[in-house]
């Protein structure tokens, strides 16, 4: 089965079939735009937690940890009550925008928490020593993102390997609407239901072959964090 | 200058208070005690590091170096001119005291590698430099000796004898030899 699956994804990708091609677009902008989109927040969320002394920051970072865990569906069902609820006039219910939203609010907490857990320690010595030479606030904002660059970049990683990997908040928003809201994850989950299983096998195989060549050409700049 | 007035601080379960003191400038100041006295949270209090009871009056700036120094990453000399930069000063006006520090302290040929790709001693000898180049006018060194070589603890004596000229400086170290080869006045803390 994993050789005809094989077969299949390579014929799928040689028919040059507009489908697929779109299917496997819209899974890229989609994880992507809702990664980047994240990312200031979170990172700036997973900082202000690292370096902050607050009343309640152990029960700030057990929340975010346990939000790192949200099973994808869960946080697809939370979207689609409120898209049919106080959001509905924005008429967000099976579209992209409602996608994108999904995974935003997935893979926020994944940026910020893997900020906190990576790197706590060495923000706080990094503003640490900032502040024992003299920096100001201004500097020391500036340093500790430079400083904290790797584990940004790792988060961002994580943040989008979770992202294109889901299926349950995107097939719940997105309504898996072929030409619309169809996405690798869900071409796969669809196929599967229906008992085709090679063509399954063929979109997995493509979405591997991806996320593949995303950190083939990321290794090319990070070369420190790919080694 | 730093002159401590009934300062005492205050741990989840415990409380350090120490004796009123004035460390002069001009002088080095040796803190002694025992292992958990309370010698770093004093600098770090001197510092402003850490919240304290009592007063602590001090000359001017004063700056810590830590027994396991954060270098950032970048080079060897934008390590040491950092403290410049963010005071907005013009590093090519300190060239001559970095190059003159540097070699001092045997970094004159690092001074343009990556800090992170140091050895755990250069690394101790640019963190002790980049707190010094500015020239604060207190100056806090916790273990400064750790990990130096028998050479490096040498020229890093000549260095802190040359900076006491400058400024105060106060002291802890496990190193004996070290701390009576340029201690000036010693300070107890424990009792």
């Amino acid at each position: 089965m994993i050789s005809e699956g094989l077969r299949t994804a390579f014929e799928l990708l040689v028919s040059f079939d507009w489908e697929i091609y779109q299917i496997i677009l819209l899974s890229l902008v989609i994880s992507l735009s809702a990664t980047l989109a994240a990312g200031v927040p979170g990172v700036l969320f997973g900082i202000l937690v690292s370096i902050g002394r607050f009343k309640g920051k152990r029960l700030v970072k057990v929340l975010l940890f346990t939000s790192m865990g949200v099973p994808p569906v869960v946080m697809g069902l939370i979207v689609l009550l409120l898209a049919i609820g106080p959001l509905r006039p924005l008429d967000l219910v099976f579209t992209r925008t409602a996608m994108f939203f999904a995974q935003f609010l997935l893979v926020l907490p994944i940026i910020a928490g893997s900020i906190v857990i990576s790197s706590e320690k060495t923000q706080v010595r990094v503003l640490e020593t900032a502040t024992t030479l003299g920096a100001r606030r201004k500097h020391k904002v500036g340093l500790l993102v430079r400083e904290t660059k790797p584990f940004i970049f790792m988060s961002l990683i994580l943040a989008f390997s979770r992202a294109i990997a889901e299926v349950g908040a995107v097939m719940l928003v997105g309504g898996n609407i072929k030409g619309e809201t169809r996405v690798m994850t869900t071409f796969i989950a669809m196929n599967t239901s229906m008992g085709q299983f090679g063509t399954s096998i063929a979109m997995g195989i493509i979405l591997l072959f991806v996320a593949f060549l995303i950190h083939l050409a990321l290794s090319r700049f990070r070369r420190d964090f790919y080694g | 200058m730093v002159r401590l007035k009934n300062v005492a601080v205050e741990y989840p379960a415990l409380r350090i208070a120490y004796e009123d003191a004035l460390f002069l400038q001009n002088a080095v100041t040796v803190v002694t005690g025992r292992n958990g006295s309370g010698k770093t949270t004093l600098l770090k209090a001197i510092g402003g590091l850490i919240a304290h009871e009592g007063e602590i009056e001090k000359s001017g700036f004063a700056t810590i170096h830590f027994q396991d120094p954060v270098l950032f990453d970048r080079s060897v000399y934008k390590n040491i001119v950092y403290p410049l930069e963010i005071r907005g000063r013009d590093a090519r006006g300190y060239e001559k005291r970095i190059l003159e520090y540097a070699r001092l302290m045997g970094l004159k040929e690092k001074l343009h590698e990556n800090a992170k790709n140091l050895s755990a001693g250069q690394k101790m000898k640019t963190s002790i430099l980049r707190s010094v180049i500015f020239e604060p006018e207190i100056l806090l060194l916790d273990e400064p000796t750790t990990y130096l070589d028998i050479e490096s603890i040498e020229e890093l004596k000549t260095l802190v004898c040359k900076l006491k000229e400058k400024m105060t400086i106060i002291l802890v170290c496990h190193d004996q030899a070290f701390n009576e080869a340029v201690a000036d006045e010693v300070y107890h803390v424990g009792g």
